[in-house]
C-alpha cells in the first residue's frame, strides 16, 4: 500500500509533464503570415483562441507538475531518511 | 495536536488553491488585448513573488549561519537548514516562472525566449541558486556550508536587480503591472484573482519550505549520528 502511494506521487507529476508537453507540441500550427489569402477572419480567430487556450492550460499544468514533482521528491527523501534512522537505531 | 494543526493547514491551503484557480479561470475577465492567454499571469507572477520571499529567507539564513558558526553551532545549523530550504523552494518557484514565462511569450511575442534584461537577470538568478544547490550536493568538507552561505548572499543580491530590471531598462518584457508609474494597474476583478493566487501559492510555498526544512534538520541529525558512530568504532 505504501509502495503504491509512492508510485502514485511520482507518477502524477510525470503524467502532468507529459500532458503539458502534449498540449504544446501537438497544438495546431500557427496561422501563416499571409493567412488572409487562405482563411476567413473567423477561422483565423478560432485558431488563435484555440492556441491561447492550449498554452494557458499547458502553463497551469506544468506549474502543478513542478510543484507536485518537488513535493513527491521531498516525500521520497523523507521516507528514505526514515529507513536510515530505523537502520541506525537497530545497529546501535 | 500538531498533526491536527498540519491537517488543518493542508486543508486550508488546498481550499485556497482551488478557490484561487476558480478566480483565475472562471471569475477574472479575459484581457482585451491578449484574451485568455493573459490568465497565465495568475500563476506566473505569484511564483516569482513567492520565489523572492524564499530567496530573502535564504539570505537571512546564510547571514545567520555566518554569524553563529563559531560561537553557537546549534543555532548555525538551524540557520543553515533555513538557508538551504529557502534556496531550494525558491528555485522551484523560480523554475515555474521561467517555464510559464516562455509559454506566454511564445503566444504574445511569437518567441519562446529573448535576451531581454528581465529575462536574463532572472535566468542568472536561477543559475546562481542552482549552483548553490549543486555546491551543497557535491562539495565535501567542513567549509562547504560557509562557501554555500557566501554564495547564497551573493545570489540574493540579484533579486533587487531582477525586480528593477523592467523599470531600469525598457526592453521586451512588459512594464510593471503594479508600481510602474501612471499607466500601470489592473482591472479590480483581475487584481482580486491575482491576490488570491498569491496568497494560495504563498501558503503552499510555506508548506513545502517547512517540509524541506524538516528534511534538512533530519539530515543533519543523521550526519551527526553517523559521525559519532564513526568516532566510537
Amino acid at each position: 500500500m505504501k509502495k503504491l502511494g509512492t508510485v502514485l506521487i511520482i507518477a502524477v507529476p510525470v503524467v502532468l509533464f507529459g500532458w503539458a508537453g502534449y498540449l504544446v507540441f501537438f497544438a495546431p500550427s500557427e496561422p501563416p503570415f499571409d493567412w488572409r489569402l487562405h482563411m476567413s477572419q473567423a477561422d483565423h480567430d478560432t485558431i488563435v483562441a484555440t492556441l491561447n487556450h492550449l498554452y494557458t492550460r499547458a502553463a497551469y499544468t506544468v506549474t502543478w507538475a513542478i510543484q507536485l514533482g518537488y513535493a513527491a521528491w521531498l516525500i521520497v527523501k523523507w521516507q528514505s531518511q526514515q529507513r536510515k534512522l530505523t537502520e541506525n537505531r537497530r545497529a546501535n | 495536536m500538531k498533526k491536527l494543526a498540519i491537517g488543518l493547514y493542508l486543508l486550508v491551503t488546498a481550499a485556497l488553491l482551488a478557490w484561487a484557480y476558480n478566480q483565475a479561470i472562471y471569475v477574472a475577465p479575459n484581457d482585451a488585448a491578449q484574451g485568455e492567454m493573459f490568465r497565465i499571469i495568475y500563476y506566473h507572477v505569484p511564483s516569482f513573488a513567492v520565489c523572492f520571499v524564499f530567496f530573502a529567507l535564504s539570505l537571512i539564513g546564510s547571514i545567520a549561519f555566518l554569524a553563529f558558526r563559531h560561537n553557537n553551532p546549534g543555532r548555525a545549523q538551524v540557520a543553515d537548514a533555513l538557508a538551504v530550504a529557502g534556496a531550494e523552494a525558491g528555485v522551484v518557484f523560480c523554475s515555474v516562472g521561467l517555464v510559464t514565462g516562455p509559454l506566454w511569450g511564445r503566444r504574445a511575442w511569437g518567441m519562446w525566449w529573448t535576451w531581454d534584461a528581465r529575462l536574463t537577470t532572472t535566468l542568472v538568478l536561477w543559475l546562481i541558486y542552482v549552483s548553490y544547490l549543486l555546491l551543497r550536493r557535491f562539495a565535501a568538507g567542513p567549509q562547504m556550508q560557509t562557501l554555500a552561505a557566501v554564495l547564497g548572499i551573493f545570489g540574493a543580491l540579484d533579486v533587487p536587480i531582477v525586480y528593477m530590471a523592467n523599470r531600469w531598462w525598457r526592453t521586451q518584457h512588459p512594464a510593471p503591472v503594479f508600481g510602474g508609474g501612471q499607466d500601470s494597474g489592473m482591472d479590480p476583478t483581475m487584481v482580486g484573482a491575482l491576490l488570491w493566487n498569491m496568497l494560495a501559492w504563498l501558503l503552499w510555498g510555506v508548506l513545502i519550505l517547512a517540509f524541506r526544512y524538516r528534511v534538512e534538520r533530519r539530515q543533519q541529525k543523521i550526519a551527526a549520528e553517523e559521525a559519532e558512530e564513526a568516532l566510537n568504532s
